[in-house]
């Protein structure tokens, strides 16, 4: 239990900093190519264990959303977003539920459901993170292409992050 | 009770998701000056448009009273119209020499001495040259004229009155346009002479006298009387006009003070011309 809390407040500091310090950096270094911007905190919200209540989980996205956002300052932006994915998590578990149902105790990570399940988990709500994040971004819908384009090219790029850590650090919870 | 507290229960997810957006959103429009911009931009275009909506639905239910509005001022409009040519002499502010430039102002001052029984009758008005009045002004009252300023202090006139033997106005027969100088003749309060209109004019009895403008003190076409009595009498090229004015002389208490801008500019020509001849 205990280990459980800090593991997640280690996971949450180790990806706002990496986020705020070295990914929006090179978000900003490659201004050639304005439409990539990698991605990551959201995986503290997809890491969360799975007997946390909805309102909690939805809660700590907004706090982690926010932190970032005082990095980026973008006050708002993000934390819009990882409510959003926070709040839509709990869908998508109920739809990707296993046959034997979860066990309750673990956080849904690749040792414990698997490489396909957690491909499938993370890139759906990173997709639907990332598709938000630049609505909120451009904040209206006139430039659709614009944001799917970015949506696309910045989810393929957090997506192969997102993966590699998992696979390098591979937590057990 | 039970229901609802399960309802909202279930349903506590979806609220703090919603609370928390609805934060972040107002965090967004308030501090990201490009959301902001395009919020603003948006909720402009939205309330205008229902303003525009509004004020059309509204202007509908208001033409009933627009057009009542629209009537009344239509039936004075036609009043005046129709009034033109006639009332020449009603109370008026400012006669307008033409649309930008009037030629006649008047001054509104109270009447604070008057006297009617004497050979020599003055009336003492309570504006002076502090208001701008100058000597040799007019002074009329609705009904007509009543005096010649005369002279000025800082806060008084004094016109003498119609009813002083010097006092000479110059008057005209409305209309047929024949001018002379009218006088009292100091037996009536009521009764004055015009004299100098030629045997031959079409004046008859009954026609309306008013001044002729000729002199730059009244504006035309201020009616003073009425003719009474007329005749002619042997051996005269003229006719001997009796008039009774309609100037309420004996209970005055408002009167207005003749002001022509171009007065000084109208004399100073005038005199020009009759010093070069002598």
């Amino acid at each position: 239990m205990n280990n459980t809390i800090v593991t997640n407040i280690i996971r949450f500091v180790s990806l706002v900093l990496l986020q705020g310090l070295v990914f929006k950096n090179i978000g900003v270094g490659w201004e050639s190519f304005p439409y990539l911007h990698i991605i990551v905190f959201p995986l503290f919200i997809l890491l969360l264990p799975l007997r946390a209540p909805k309102t909690l989980v939805i809660f700590l996205s907004f706090v982690v959303g926010f932190t970032v956002d005082f990095l980026y300052d973008s006050l708002g932006v993000h934390a819009s977003a990882a409510v959003f994915t926070g709040f839509v998590r709990s869908f998508i578990l109920q739809i990707l539920e296993p046959r034997g149902a979860y066990n309750m105790s673990y956080s849904p990570t690749i040792s414990r459901m698997g490489l396909g399940w957690f491909a499938q988990y993370t890139s759906i709500l990173m997709f639907a993170h990332i598709f938000f994040y630049y609505s909120v971004e451009a904040f209206t819908f006139v430039y659709i292409a614009d944001i799917l384009l970015k949506t696309l090219v910045s989810f393929i790029a957090s997506m192969a992050f997102i993966m590699i850590f998992q696979l390098l650090f591979n937590p057990k919870q | 009770m039970f229901n609802l507290v399960q309802l909202l229960i279930k349903l506590s997810g979806f609220l703090v998701f919603l609370v928390l957006e609805v934060i972040c959103f107002t965090l967004v429009v308030r501090y990201n000056g490009n959301q902001e911009k395009v919020y603003t931009n948006t909720v402009n275009k939205f309330t205008g448009w229902l303003q525009q909506k509004s004020t059309s639905t509204y202007q509908y239910f208001q033409l009933y009273d627009e057009n009542k509005r629209l009537a009344k001022e239509n039936s004075n409009l036609l009043d005046r119209l129709a009034n033109m040519g006639i009332n020449v002499q009603n109370p008026l502010d400012t006669a307008w020499a033409d649309t930008l430039q009037p030629v006649y102002t008047f001054l509104d001052a109270q009447v604070i001495r008057n006297s009617i029984n004497q050979h020599h009758n003055y009336i003492t008005l309570n504006k002076g040259s502090k208001d701008g009045v100058k000597p040799h002004s007019g002074v009329v009252t609705d009904d007509g004229v009543v005096g010649i300023v005369r002279k000025v202090s800082q806060n008084y006139s004094v016109a003498m009155s119609i009813l002083h033997r010097q006092a000479i106005i110059n008057a005209r027969v409305r209309h047929k346009n024949y001018f002379g100088p009218l006088v009292w003749k100091s037996d009536n309060i009521h009764t004055f002479n015009l004299d100098n209109i030629p045997k031959d004019a079409p004046v008859t009895k009954g026609d309306t006298i008013e001044t002729s403008g000729f002199s730059t003190m009244f504006p035309p076409g201020i009616a003073l009387g009425v003719i009474d009595k007329m005749w002619m009498d042997p051996g005269s090229n003229f006719f001997t006009i009796e008039v009774r004015s309609f100037a309420k002389l004996s209970n005055l208490q408002h009167a207005y003070i003749v002001r022509n801008i171009f007065k000084q500019e109208q004399e100073q020509l005038e005199e020009s011309v009759i010093s070069e001849d002598e």
